[in-house]
Parts: structure tokens; C-alpha cells; sequence
């Protein structure tokens, strides 16, 4: 899932800084998973914003509201008449749901509270690790389920770069090279033939805005196939 | 556990948000032919060996429906209960299929607002770790 950091408090503040009346906006999907954007963190948020104008001697308060989901407008409807009331809105969504926001409540400035990171996995309780950068032509299949996007430091589609030293990254002897990785994966599988070929440059997907349609609904949003 | 899970229940809150959908939410609850056609649109209720308590309709039905039955009047107890079938047992990925057009996400999602408005919600660092 996305996986996001809170902002320094500082840089909130910041953003805030001319509006009186601010609803930070929740939401109940992935940010609230990591533990990050959901009720329990737009409380804490509020509370801990809320303190602080006071002892700026600052007018102005915080009210909470969050919805299940930033990234869908259905879930947008419970906040029309409640946004009214405010002079400016705080995200607490990722990436997507602050702009949907914004999109939907043009006069209203809208400012992120957390940072989008990663999509990545659940190591611990609130320890995630990335794994994908949503690059939009996955490599997993020929690299032994190792993303090289990711997980090597320079991004390489065809084997190390010089750097390689003894299984570790250039970048730091704590992270492990990730062609060395792909490398002993796939020979213990007997696959080596998957890295010999050599692969193109990735056209990357991920430098302009994409729209995803599943290929079931593509005949009901684009029209049949030429 | 919510750090107001002893504060007493704002019956008279949730009744307002049930009073604003109620229109939609008679109709959902009086359409529901029972016909559970719901369950097979539902993932979780597949990989639960189709336990019934999974069928989307069962779900709304014993949350919504539960609220909305007792206009409001419910115990932080009831919430917590309510909370567990709208989260734990739905994740809200509003694939689920109703052939009488009743919105079950819909009903769900707002059954979620209600219990949020009284500050029962679902916290994943609760979750067991594997």
C-alpha cells in the first residue's frame, strides 16, 4: 500500500499560518494503515496544532474530519456542507487524495500534513519498506522478483554497476546490491537466461500523469479495441 | 482501544446523521430481498468459505440497519461491535454487486462516519502481528 510521513510541525504551522478556521481532513485508507492520516492522527495533529497557536497566541483552531477514503469523490460528498466553515483544509491523505480535495474545493487552499513516501510493505508496527516506485512496466518477472527500481541505487536494468563490493551497495555497506541479489536468486532457480538478454532503457511511465483503466472496463470507458 | 471508549454515546448526534440518509436508507433496508446474490460479489466473503456473516447484505443489515432500528440508541458496546463488522469484515472496496441497486459501500461508508463521529474506530497498530 502507499505508505506516507508526517510533515514537520513546523511546516505546517507554516502553511497555516494566515487562516483562522482550518478542518484537517482524514482519511481512512492507506495512510491510515500506516499509521500516518487516519482519525487517530488527525486528533493527535489537531491537538498538538492547537496548542501551539495558543502559545503563539495565535486566533485560530483546528477541527478534525475524516473520511474513508480522500482518493474517492463518493467519499468527498459527507465533507461538502462541513467545508463551508473553513477558510483552509489540511490533508492528511496521500499524494492523490490532497488533490482531489483541492480539485473539489477549488477556493479552498489545501495543504498537505504528510510527506507521500513509498508503496511498500509492513515490516512493524509503523516500520514500512518501500518496494515499488509505480514505474509502470514491471521488471519483477526476469528479476527474480527483486525490483531494481527500488532496490539498486542507480536504477539499473542490465546487471551491477562498478560499485558492486562483496554483496553491498556503493551507496552504503548496509544496503545490499541488488543485482548481486537478483543474480543468486535466479541462478538458485536456475534462471540466469532471464538477466543475459539485454534489456532497453525503461520509457519512464511515471514522468507523465497516467490513467488506469482495467482491461475489463476498457470497452465501457474507451470505446472497442481498433 | 479509543481513548474515549468509556465517554458515554451522543445518541442524539447519531440520529441527525441517520435523519439526513434516511430516505436512502429505508429504501436500501426495505429493498434487501435477502437474496444473497450480494455474497458472491464480495471477496472476503469467498475466502471465508463463504461464511454468511461475510455476505455484504449481512454485513449492512446488522450494523446500518441495527442503528438505524434503534434510531440511534446504541452503547459504546454496540459500536464496538458495529465497528468490527464494518471494518474488520469490509474493507470498502465497493466491488460488491446488489441486483435490486441497494449501494451497499455506501451504506457501509456511512455506518463508518457514524462511528467515527463517536470516536470508535478501527486502529491497524491493534492488528496482531505476524
Amino acid at each position: 500500500m502507499v505508505k506516507a510521513e508526517r510533515k514537520p510541525l513546523a511546516e505546517i504551522k507554516e502553511a497555516i499560518q494566515n487562516y483562522t478556521r482550518i478542518l484537517n481532513v482524514g482519511c481512512g485508507g492507506c495512510v491510515s494503515v500506516c499509521l500516518v492520516g487516519g482519525q487517530k492522527e488527525v486528533q493527535l495533529l489537531n491537538t498538538q496544532m492547537n496548542v501551539m497557536l495558543q502559545n503563539d497566541g495565535r486566533a485560530g483552531r483546528l477541527e478534525g474530519f475524516t473520511v474513508e477514503r480522500q482518493c474517492n469523490r463518493l467519499h468527498l460528498v459527507d465533507l461538502d456542507e462541513r467545508v463551508a466553515r473553513f477558510d483552509c483544509l489540511i490533508s492528511m491523505a496521500c499524494g492523490a487524495g490532497v488533490q482531489l480535495l483541492a480539485e473539489r474545493y477549488p477556493d479552498k487552499p489545501v495543504f498537505p500534513a504528510v510527506n507521500t513516501a513509498a508503496i511498500g510493505i509492513d515490516q512493524e508496527i509503523g516500520v514500512y519498506e518501500e518496494r515499488c516506485r509505480a514505474c509502470g512496466d514491471c521488471v519483477l518477472g526476469y528479476t527474480g522478483g527483486i525490483c531494481p527500481v527500488t532496490r539498486c541505487a542507480k536504477g539499473l536494468f542490465n546487471g551491477p554497476c562498478g560499485g558492486t563490493n562483496r554483496g553491498k551497495c556503493e551507496v552504503s555497506n548496509e544496503i545490499p546490491c541488488a543485482w548481486q541479489e537478483i543474480y543468486e536468486r535466479l541462478n538458485a532457480q536456475n534462471r540466469l537466461d532471464d538477466i543475459k538478454k539485454l534489456r532497453q532503457p525503461m520509457e519512464w511511465q511515471n514522468t507523465v500523469r497516467r490513467l488506469i483503466v482495467q482491461e475489463p472496463y476498457r470497452q465501457r470507458y474507451t470505446g472497442p479495441k481498433a | 482501544m479509543n481513548d474515549a471508549n468509556t465517554a458515554a454515546v451522543d445518541c442524539e448526534a447519531i440520529r441527525a446523521i441517520l435523519d439526513q440518509r434516511k430516505d436512502q436508507m429505508q429504501l436500501a433496508l426495505k429493498v434487501c430481498a435477502h437474496c444473497s446474490l450480494c455474497a458472491e460479489s464480495c471477496f472476503l466473503f469467498q475466502v471465508h468459505d463463504g461464511d454468511p456473516r461475510y455476505m455484504p447484505s449481512h454485513k449492512f443489515i446488522n450494523s446500518l440497519g441495527k442503528l438505524y432500528r434503534r434510531k440511534g440508541r446504541v452503547s459504546r458496546e454496540e459500536l464496538e461491535e458495529i465497528k468490527e463488522i464494518v471494518w474488520r469484515r469490509c474493507v470498502l472496496c465497493t466491488r460488491c454487486y446488489c441486483p435490486l441497486g441497494v449501494d451497499i459501500p455506501e451504506m457501509i461508508a456511512l455506518t463508518r462516519s457514524i462511528c467515527r463521529s463517536q470516536n470508535v474506530f478501527f486502529q491497524y497498530e491493534d492488528l496482531p502481528q505476524v
